[in-house]
């Protein structure tokens, strides 16, 4: 009874630590006059952050790359789900295989393919282009907003397609069908019956995406900066890591706007979810919807769709693969393929730092994730099982993180850490990792805990088996799946992490993503996509043999 | 096996408030019986339940199973649910998803150390009797509804328990199996000799596979007795209102013989049994089930309990017509034969025999 009594607001300690810590220190961080020291009290690093006059520009490239994003996010979002849930579309496995595999490709990786294909000197794509019409100047310039949306856009339309899909597979048909009875079209019906019942869902998708472009670091350091375009975070990055002297200050004081806008955002997210459920009517009667025959544009739309999905995933594979082998950036040709070498593998694998951040990146994969879940798994239990006030209050602070901006939470974590003897070490970047991605873990979790129906244990109880027993038999068992996806989730988020490490990684524990983006700011393509193909790797086959484990345990467990 | 509960209280403490979810139960179960627990929602029989099988921890009192204590309060004794040899189907069958049929129904004797040989041979035998033979194999999220409701009881059954608990197993499945099941339960039950023990919302349920039904409201146990005289002569309103479709007519007791009394109400008098010996000028309620009013055409002055009203909301259910028969401002619930040549606003004669309407104290 003490033990459990204990559990609750030892979480709530620790997990408060994790999260409410980094955002006091960056508030106390953004009123200092120093970096590491605590006197001197002083306003002016927000006067000069907000008198900045370039700032005006930077808050308006955020603002139409943000939105802009979001509706490239959401519209397409919208498409594939209406495709998928309501029409004859063939192919139907695409959608889901759309929905979770760009999951798996590192952002920045994505971002370099697209910089590869459509940078204005010397792209693969523009240059074929140019070969093939003639032209004199590259047709397309990726280092431009509408290039930084696209590419935003595409990399948020899985979360976008995740909201909105299940509010299209919940809704109740009868409410299309009745306007079809009053004799409205498909398209009328669409128009003015099935979007706006949506309404909350898009919404919804629509604030997620502002709020995760918000926080993006990859597509604004890879094609931003390059094309002179900063958003919120790159601006920041700018007065930590440029120039002579680093401005940490100045940078907590920007961060705090971002910081906030995005605590706004999240609020008005979760409202609006809550509002959904009650919103969308859902049909008990579990009737298959009729689907709209497409006829004539079946297939053409399909083919969207296989564009769609090629471009995802595999696209930016075969970009860096190619680019891999090939000596520099060159169409791809009879005399490309017979200059292919490995010499840029061979580069990176004798590469100090780059084997060091493969290193890095790996122990902190396996360990973080492992720690990750272990903490998962108890703050997931109290949020089921013992479901307190004070088991709500721990429910918000683990997901306090996620409306977090990246970047800067690392500012905070900075600050956290300047003057102990962890700062520069793993630890840190450790410690950062699982306090953002926390509720990566503890979401498969708790559906895991929802699904042992306490009866599942009680019944085992009645049975005769006594409580050791019923959880090894019963509770661990049906939590594996949990466990297996939380860890893959995290893992796979850890080895990819960016916007974190640029800011706490220091000599000695630098990660792949970060030396990735050295490479990007090099323009060392080759070594640079090398590199991308071994971090792809890692993730497959962390997912794929973590996967096969865990089904080999289930199995043993359950007989 | 006999089970014995004395003194049994149970709180509950939500938002400052406290409620007795259970209040002072004392009921004996006999031996070889089928036992339900019948009440609205709320009323205590899940509490109650899962007190006995030890999965709720009451505040005060004593079970004993057969001989042996369970729990008690004063003498300090809980014996975990593992430990008290019981057999119990969930209202949500609680079949475990990652095994398959062999492994639910198998595990009770699993967890009582048996050679593999013979857990093979008794699954297979209880598989049988429930009759899923061969289903051994088969995964528990591949099952029917039906199926996994037979593979809970084969769960609660394999380890030959003592007592076998039932907290409402009828309740996930449609109405047509509900009734096929309802009659297999029963003779099932009375096949196997083994006292069981039954909770139930549906009072048809109760009626049709109890041999005894406790009533119960707010916490506590209000009548027991067996189907007909729960059904046919309650003690209290409430039980008879619960159990069944009743009118339910207010007045004032007139005259006594040794069984029956007449009952001044509203709509003249009334003849009934008086099992509760009532006495003249004490207030009371006359019950009369709407199956036993019946037709008659016309006024035969030396009959009693003869009334003339007037044939309202008037609804024909294909095995019976339902209606109301007003006389004066009282509406009476009626069936009448289908085959009647009746309409709404006919002038009609009711009789209901003295044997079928019981008074019940106000």
């Amino acid at each position: 009874m003490t033990q459990k009594s204990l559990l609750t607001p030892s979480l709530i300690l620790m997990v408060g630590l994790l999260t409410i810590c980094p955002v006091f220190m960056l508030v106390l961080g953004s009123f200092m006059d120093g970096f590491g020291t605590y006197e001197g009290f002083t306003l002016s690093k927000y006067v000069t952050a907000y008198t900045d006059p370039g700032l005006k520009d930077i808050l308006f490239n955020t603002l139409i790359f943000t939105l802009g994003s979001a509706s490239v996010a959401t519209i397409l979002a919208l498409f594939l789900a209406y495709m998928n849930t309501r029409t004859n579309i063939p192919f139907k496995f695409l959608f889901k295989v759309i929905s979770i595999i760009p999951m798996m490709i590192p952002h920045i990786l994505f971002c370099v393919s697209w910089a590869l294909l459509l940078n204005p000197s010397n792209g693969i794509l523009n240059k074929l282009l140019i070969d093939i019409f003639g032209l004199s100047a590259s047709p397309f310039n990726i280092y431009s907003l509408s290039g930084m949306i696209l590419v935003e856009g595409l990399l948020d339309l899985p979360i976008a397609y995740l909201i909105i899909a299940p509010a299209m597979n919940s809704f109740d048909v009868s409410l299309e069908e009745s306007s079809k009875v009053c004799g409205a079209s498909n398209l009328q019906t669409l128009l003015r019956i099935t979007l706006p019942v949506l309404r909350p869902a898009i919404l919804a998708s629509a604030i997620l995406v502002i709020v995760r472009s918000l926080a993006s670091f990859a597509v604004p350091s890879v094609l931003g900066i390059p094309g002179r375009i900063y958003v919120l975070p790159t601006h920041i990055y700018r007065m930590i890591s440029t120039g002579f002297e680093p401005d940490y200050g100045q940078a907590s004081a920007i961060g705090m706007s971002a910081l906030a806008a995005s605590v706004v955002l999240i609020y008005l997210y979760r409202y609006l979810t809550k509002e959904s459920s009650r919103y969308v009517t859902i049909s008990g009667r579990g009737f298959k919807p009729t689907l709209i025959d497409l006829k004539t544009y079946k297939y053409p739309l399909f083919t969207v769709v296989g564009i769609l999905s090629f471009i995802l995933i595999i696209l930016p594979v075969i970009v860096l693969l190619y680019t891999s082998f090939v000596p520099y950036s060159m169409v791809p040709s009879f005399k490309a393929f017979s200059m292919m070498s490995l010499k840029h593998w061979h580069s990176v694998l004798v590469d100090p730092i780059s084997l060091l951040s493969l290193k890095n990146s790996l122990i902190l994969g396996v360990g973080g994730a492992t720690i990750g879940i272990v903490l998962s798994i108890f703050v997931a239990y109290v949020i089921v099982k013992v479901r307190t006030r004070a088991a709500g209050v721990l429910e918000s602070l683990s997901f306090l993180s996620f409306s977090f901006p990246g970047i800067v939470i690392g500012l905070g974590f900075m600050w956290v850490f300047v003057q102990t003897p962890l700062y520069g070490t793993l630890w840190t970047l450790l410690i950062g990792y699982i306090a953002t991605y926390l509720p990566y873990g503890i979401r498969p979790l708790s559906s895991a805990f929802i699904q042992i129906h306490d009866s599942l244990e009680e019944s085992s109880r009645v049975s005769g088996a006594g409580a050791l027993t019923t959880m090894r038999r019963i509770v661990i068992p049906l939590l594996i799946p949990g466990v297996v996806s939380g860890w893959i989730l995290m893992a796979t988020m850890f080895v990819r992490e960016l916007t974190l490490s640029v800011v706490l990684s220091r000599p000695g524990s630098e990660v792949l993503a970060v030396q990735i983006l050295r490479f990007s700011e090099d323009g060392m393509w080759g070594q640079l996509s090398a590199l991308g193909i071994i971090m792809i790797g890692i993730s497959s086959s962390l997912v794929i043999g973590v996967t096969f484990i865990g089904n080999k345990f289930s199995r043993i467990h359950a007989s | 096996m006999e089970i014995q509960i004395k003194g049994l209280t149970k709180l509950y403490h939500s938002e400052g408030k406290t409620i007795k979810a259970l209040d002072d139960v004392n009921l004996t179960i006999g031996d070889n019986t089928i036992f339900t627990l019948l009440g609205p929602s709320g009323c205590g029989k899940t509490t109650l339940l899962r007190s006995i099988v030890g999965l709720e921890n009451p505040d005060f009192g004593e079970i004993s199973i057969g001989d042996e204590i369970v729990w008690s309060k004063e003498k300090n004794i809980f014996i975990p649910p593992e430990k008290r040899g019981l057999g119990m189907v969930f209202q949500t069958y609680a079949i475990w998803p990652h095994m398959n049929v062999f492994d639910n129904v198998g595990y009770p004797l699993q967890n009582q150390g048996l050679p593999k040989s013979e857990i093979k041979q008794r699954v297979a035998e209880t598989l049988k009797l429930v009759q899923l033979e061969g289903f051994e194999n088969r995964p528990a999220t591949k099952l029917s509804g039906g199926q996994q409701q037979r593979v809970a009881l084969a769960r609660a059954l394999v380890a030959r328990p003592k007592v076998i608990l039932f907290d409402e197993p009828l309740s996930n499945l449609d109405a047509k199996l509900r009734e096929e099941t309802r009659k297999e339960l029963r003779t099932f039950l009375c096949g196997l000799g083994i006292t069981a023990i039954y909770v139930t919302h549906d009072r048809i349920e109760a009626l049709a596979l109890s041999d005894i039904i406790a009533v119960m409201r707010a916490g506590k146990v209000v009548e027991m007795g067996s189907p007909k005289k729960i059904y046919f002569n309650s003690d209290h309103k409430f039980v008879a209102d619960f159990i069944g479709r009743a009118n339910l007519i207010e007045g004032t007791i007139t005259e006594c013989t040794s069984h029956h009394a007449t009952l001044k109400t509203a709509i003249g008098d009334i003849i009934g049994i008086n099992n509760h010996h009532l006495s003249v000028g004490q207030n009371a309620i006359m019950c009369i089930r709407p199956e036993f009013i019946t037709l008659a055409h016309t006024q035969t002055s030396h009959e009693k309990n003869i009334f003339k009203g007037v044939m309202e909301n008037l609804v024909f259910i294909g095995e019976a017509y339902e209606g109301d028969i007003k006389i004066g401002d009282t509406l009476l619930t009626t069936t009448i034969e289908p085959t009647e040549n009746i309409h709404d606003g006919s002038e009609i004669f009711i009789s209901f025999s003295s044997e079928y309407c019981f008074i019940i104290a106000s």
